[in-house]
């Protein structure tokens, strides 16, 4: 996936300023920053959900301005607002977006049950969601952004509403997915998430890149990842 | 049309499990047909209703079984006037060769004795003079010498009922479809931002005209299924109310020509609001704030209702069924009155709804693929 020179702009505010980064199958990328960096808007760029004013996001080839139904089907999108169909149940959740990423309804019923199985789904795939936890949903979120079994991984803030243990759980399932040769993008503030689980980093401020490259190289010798990220956005 | 069969599935299972749209549904079916026998009970009332004359004088021979025998009760007062205005409903003073009337018109109880009172005395009056006129040989026909001879070409009784129908059938069907949708409609829009699922949405590859057409079929099949059950429950309740004989008005039947053309115009109506009100609640952040900008949709839709009530023989011309919700008013009644299809207003009606649900329709897919649907939330 490449990002070259985005800007974009919201009412008034200028949240990119010709941002550039590239991530590759088989890692995790962190996109860093303080909040209203601009990390959301990037990654509602390449997800095709904004259009940027300038630069180009290509994703596995795709342009995500002239073939954004490409890219959708390739990408899969957690992010920390967890929005579910209340009343429907876990499974038809999972379902009804894997219908509507395109499975085919004779392979529908084995990609479900191979999600369930696979993110431990099965103990309330038959409860309506209005009744599931937040880590429950948190999960049932993840089983339906990878259901099409996208290349593409991203996690805006996946942990932010959640405890430990559901935080853990999504971190494994991160960690998973890279060995599977997925392409794992991880937004997020949380620089000790951020230090234990990528191979690569950006860091974000003011909507510009301020430090890019690997976790190390960006850390730096004996130094936290915090300390380097509270130096670079001039906060020490 | 894959991604809209597999949103209108996913849209009707959420909404059968929506314990407010089926309440919603239960109310219409419930509500019309309390409100049929609530009107007949106060009908049927009024028409047998007995009121109360306070008189002073003598009664003309024969006349206080006349009056007796329209429920009109005749009880002695000393002063008629002073009466009239709480005591009795009506106040008259007979004296030779004329009676005082003393009445308020601002009761209603006193207008209905006063029409009564009127009828009898109108009844009393002739035949006292065609007695006269027998005892003195002379044929009591001289007193009507031109007389009227009623040939109604229809059923007066059905006539009464039609009018009655057109007004209140078009006006239930209207805003049950409303009712039926409204929650539904705001679920699907409003409640996708809400409860955070449009994102997720949005980021299927599903196109997202199809996305708002599986939406739209959703809640028009609910509008409809809330406007058969409130015009069902109505004509079963038609069916055992009867109305006072006196008004002219029976058990009412729809005539069999209304039955098709209610059907079409429901659908269209459906498919319209369900656009429109898909589209205002795209508009909104909340489903409170959904619920304020769809509520003026019933008034706007009273408010055509009530011109029948009004003005009942309101024949405008073509153009006017170009205005939505008025047309389908009209053509409804048109139906009902005449037991006619009139094709030119139909084939009018017909393309403004759809053009209507189109438009809106279109309105909704800008707002779906505007960013600022996702910025602003």
């Amino acid at each position: 996936m490449a990002v070259e020179r985005l800007e974009k702009t919201l009412g008034k505010n200028q949240v990119l300023r010709g941002i550039s980064f590239s991530a590759q199958p088989g890692e995790i990328f962190g996109l860093l920053g303080p909040n209203g960096a601009g990390k959301t808007t990037t990654l509602r760029i390449i997800c095709t959900l904004l259009s940027p004013d300038n630069g180009t996001v290509e994703v596995l080839g795709f342009d995500t301005r002239t073939s954004p139904q490409e890219v959708r089907k390739r990408v899969g999108v957690v992010t920390a607002d967890i929005g579910v169909y209340p009343r429907l149940t876990a499974r038809e959740n999972i379902a009804y977006f894997a219908q509507l990423s395109g499975v085919p309804d004779k392979e529908l019923r084995r990609r479900v049950d191979a999600v369930i199985e696979r993110l431990d789904v099965g103990s309330f795939a038959g409860q309506r969601a209005e009744s599931l936890s937040s880590g429950q949903k948190q999960k049932l979120a993840i089983a339906r952004a990878i259901v099409h079994d996208p290349q593409v991984l991203m996690f805006d803030e996946p942990t932010s509403n959640l405890d430990v243990l559901a935080s853990r759980d999504v971190r494994e399932f991160m960690v998973e997915s890279k060995g599977r040769g997925k392409c794992v993008i991880f937004s997020t503030h949380v620089m000790h998430d951020a230090e234990r689980l990528c191979d690569r980093i950006t860091i974000l401020h003011e909507g510009r890149v301020v430090a890019s490259g690997s976790t190390a190289e960006v850390r730096g010798d004996g130094r936290e990842l915090e300390d380097a990220f509270l130096e670079l956005v001039g906060e020490k | 049309m894959r991604t809209a069969w597999i949103v209108y599935l996913k849209e009707i299972t959420e909404i059968l499990r929506d314990r407010r749209t089926l309440i919603a549904i239960g109310l219409a079916a419930l509500a019309t047909p309390i409100v049929l026998s609530v009107i007949s009970q106060v009908a049927t009332k009024t028409a047998t209703q007995e009121y109360t004359i306070g008189y002073s004088g003598d009664i003309p021979t024969g006349l206080g079984e006349l009056l007796g025998a329209t429920s009109l009760k005749l009880v002695p007062v000393s002063d008629p006037a002073a009466a009239a205005m709480r005591q009795v409903d009506l106040g008259v003073a007979f004296k030779p060769g004329e009676i005082d009337e003393y009445y308020d018109p601002s009761r209603q109880s006193a207008q209905i004795a006063d029409t009564r009172l009127r009828t009898v005395i109108g009844q009393y009056s002739a035949a006292q003079a065609a007695a006269a006129l027998q005892q003195r040989g002379i044929d009591p026909g001289i007193l009507t010498p031109v007389r009227i001879v009623a040939r109604p070409l229809t059923s007066p009784v059905q006539a009464a009922s039609n009018a009655f129908l057109s007004f209140f059938l078009p006006y239930i069907l209207i805003t049950m479809i409303l009712t039926g949708g409204f929650s539904a409609a705001l679920d699907s829009s409003a409640g996708e931002r809400e409860r955070k699922t449009l994102e997720s949405l949005l980021l299927t590859p599903a196109p997202r005209s199809r996305i708002l057409l599986g939406k739209i079929g959703a809640i028009t099949t609910i509008s409809l299924v809330a406007a058969i059950a409130a015009i069902g429950s109505m004509l079963v309740a038609l069916s055992r109310v009867s109305l006072p004989k006196e008004s002219g008005i029976g058990h009412i039947t729809v005539s069999p020509v209304a039955v098709p053309v209610m059907v079409w115009v429901a659908i269209l109506i459906a498919i319209s609001f369900s656009a429109v009100t898909l589209a205002l609640g795209t508009l909104a952040k909340t489903f409170r704030q959904g619920q304020a900008y769809v509520t003026p949709l019933y008034f706007i839709t009273i408010f055509p209702a009530s011109i029948i009530l009004f003005i009942p023989d309101f024949n405008p011309s073509l153009a006017y069924y170009l205005i939505p919700i008025l047309n389908a008013v009209l053509v409804l009644r048109d139906a009902i009155v005449h037991n006619a299809v009139e094709w030119p207003t139909l084939v009018v009606t017909s393309i403004s709804l759809v053009a209507t649900g189109a438009l809106a329709w279109l309105a909704a897919l800008r707002l779906f693929t505007r960013e600022a649907l996702l910025t602003r939330s």
